[in-house]
């Protein structure tokens, strides 16, 4: 009589069960490793390209600045407000607000007088705050922070306005 | 007429061949992945804290780049944090009397960034 199969022997199922146990030994590691990483960086400017993109635009608008209002319309300067009056491409000015008081929102609105002429946004992004930095020469440098749901520093950037004749 | 009832250990072991090639080769990507993550992130901070440091430099009173002692970062550094333990350097060079190319370097895990500017006496003028 032909001897039948019922299973598997206890080799086969040792050498199974450690394969399996070597994998998820090493994807473990590797989950835990990209976490440990997530968490060490306040920021991963690669997966949110916003922060970027915001600290772009502001850096052109302060580079260009020529005076910090305190008040502009409803707006008044803040650690939370930025107002900026500066200089476009085409010689035109603007007072632009970079608006921060919204949590992870960041609003610009730029007006030539009291008119808006345009405004953009952008979503998804830590703390944004503003103060001043004494500069060597005496100028004051605009300094750019912001800082992560857990309170980590994300930003921190300075930059100067240009000198205006 | 024999009946195959399995495979040989021939086929046995080129699957796993195979499969291990597979598997090691997608763990090697991932694992590459994640370092260069790491690394392009350690740069965007340390260029990010050498920035700030070169706007400090750029204002420095020209008389005073030269001082030893005055060869420190400047700028708040807390950017930093997650680089550490990591060194800060200035290097300054006098390639004429009137000009000075000043080097700004962080060193950390056997990595470095520097950012150079060079600075011209201006006599005061308040242009760099």
């Amino acid at each position: 009589m032909r001897r039948r199969a019922r299973g598997y022997t206890m080799l086969e199922v040792v050498i199974t069960l450690a394969l399996f146990g070597v994998f998820l030994f090493i994807i473990v590691t590797m989950t835990a490793e990209m976490r440990r990483n997530e968490k060490k960086w306040p920021v991963n400017f690669f997966a949110h390209p916003e922060v970027g993109s915001v600290l772009a635009r502001m850096r052109r608008d302060i580079y260009d600045s020529t005076v910090r209002p305190d008040n502009f319309e409803t707006y008044s300067s803040s650690p939370l407000t930025l107002i900026v009056y500066t200089i476009n491409n085409d010689g035109t000015a603007e007072t632009v607000v970079w608006d921060f008081t919204t949590p992870g929102e960041v609003h610009r609105k730029a007006f030539k007088a009291t008119l808006l002429s345009s405004e953009w946004m952008a979503r998804g992004l830590p703390l944004f705050t503003w103060t001043t930095e004494p500069m060597p020469s005496g100028q004051d440098a605009v300094r750019i922070q912001a800082m992560d749901k857990e309170h980590k520093l994300a930003i921190d950037e300075l930059i100067v306005p240009r000198p205006h004749a | 007429m024999r009946r195959s009832r399995g495979f040989s250990l021939a086929e046995t072991l080129v699957a796993l061949a195979i499969l291990a090639i597979v598997i090691t080769t997608t763990i090697a990507m991932f694992a590459e992945r994640a370092r260069r993550l790491r690394d392009a992130n350690e740069t965007i901070l340390a260029f990010q804290a050498l920035s700030n440091e070169a706007e400090y430099w750029r204002r420095e009173p020209f008389a005073e780049i030269d001082k030893p002692d005055n060869q420190v970062f400047k700028s708040d550094a807390s950017i930093i944090k997650p680089l550490a333990p990591y060194t800060t350097e200035v290097k300054v060079d006098s390639p004429r009397a009137d000009v000075r190319n000043v080097t700004l370097i962080i060193r950390w895990a056997k990595r470095e960034a520097h950012l150079g500017i060079a600075r011209a006496d201006t006599g005061g003028s308040g242009l760099w």
